[in-house]
């Protein structure tokens, strides 16, 4: 078990001072242990958990390539994947799967990384298109970045140059059913 | 201004630098300069022949010879002819002069070719990386014996 600090409801006027620059808030427990979360993962709870996170997989438009196009046509109204609860989010905060969708180039890496760092937890990542998954045409290019996986924890694959929007939609469906066997790799993250 | 008088004219002011001169057609010459002359030429062909801008500016590798060779593609909106020039550099040192006092749109076309290929311009008001990242600077990946590729075959291809 991590350290708990747990609030004590009464207090003089001196020591609630001394609590707002500690920047804790009345009533509430913080831990920096995963003890909770990890008993939850045992119980039934984990899979009503899963099922709400597997319909609501907002998906942030950051098209990298010509991939980026069949991934903004996936988005529009025709494919409809409202239904799937998949959305399109302009925002990484918002979002819950990042697609690489284009090759990535040794410039543009951090660029990636720092996206994927402010997309609030549990995420996932689906790597969409030759390119992303090993480099497509452009693999023995001097500025390439070959083999994403061991750098991003990408759950589905998904190949074609470009997919169509079917193969996308099916590559959040077969993301859905890791969610919901918890066989995921974004949870953990 | 036809190409003849052309090569005519920057063969007679330059007599020493300029060599190897070649009339392809009516509307394509070609010529060597010497590299420390290039800014003279230049401003020559701008002020007295009317070629008013740059095309392009490129670089060639030509590792048997051991030599770069720096094109410059020179043309004018008031004739036809455009002129190709080039100037030969040594392959260790590859040191020429920025022509952009004279073609002011020269100045990306040189940082690219000096991140891509090492040639350095003295004179370069800003001579920084334009498009490649900055940890790759000296790297040169457009030589001919650039080793930085990454491995010929991606792990999930196999």
């Amino acid at each position: 078990m991590g350290e708990i600090n747990q609030n004590i409801t009464q207090k003089t006027n001196e020591k609630v001072e001394e609590e707002v620059n500690q920047e804790e808030i009345p009533g509430v427990i913080t831990t920096t242990s995963n003890a909770i979360s990890d008993f939850i993962k045992k119980t039934a709870a984990q899979d009503f958990i899963n099922w709400g996170r597997k319909n609501s997989l907002w998906f942030m438009t950051q098209p990298m390539g010509c991939c980026g196009v069949e991934m903004i046509a996936t988005g529009c109204a025709h494919y409809d994947t409202d239904r799937f609860g998949i959305i399109p989010r302009n925002s990484p905060r918002h979002a819950d799967v990042m697609i690489i969708s284009g090759y990535v180039t040794k410039k543009y890496l951090p660029a990636l990384k720092n996206l994927w760092e402010q997309m609030a937890s549990p995420k996932w990542i689906l790597a969409m298109g030759d390119c992303s998954i090993s480099g497509g045409p452009f693999y023995e290019s001097y500025s390439t970045v070959q083999n994403i996986d061991e750098i991003f924890p990408i759950d589905v694959f998904i190949p074609g140059c470009p997919p169509r929007p079917e193969a996308l939609l099916e590559g959040f469906i077969q993301l859905q059913k890791k969610i919901a066997a918890k066989k995921d790799k974004g949870t953990n993250y | 201004m036809d190409a003849k008088t052309i090569i005519d004219s920057i063969s007679n002011e330059f007599s020493d630098s300029i060599s190897n001169t070649l009339i392809e057609s009516e509307i394509r010459v070609s010529a060597y300069v010497s590299s420390p002359d290039v800014v003279e030429v230049c401003r020559y062909l701008k002020e007295s022949l009317g070629f008013d801008h740059l095309s392009c500016e490129s670089v060639v590798d030509y590792i048997k010879r051991d030599e770069f060779e720096v094109v410059y593609h020179i043309a004018s909106y008031d004739h036809p002819v455009v002129l190709t020039l080039k100037a030969i550099l040594p392959r260790d040192n590859p040191v020429i002069d920025s022509i952009v006092d004279v073609y002011w749109n020269a100045n990306w076309y040189e940082r690219e070719n000096y991140e891509l290929y090492g040639v350095s311009y003295t004179n370069h008001p800003y001579l920084k990386v334009l498009v490649l990242p900055e940890e790759m600077l000296g790297e040169w990946p457009l030589r001919k014996d650039y080793e930085g590729f990454p491995q010929k075959t991606a792990k999930n291809l196999v």
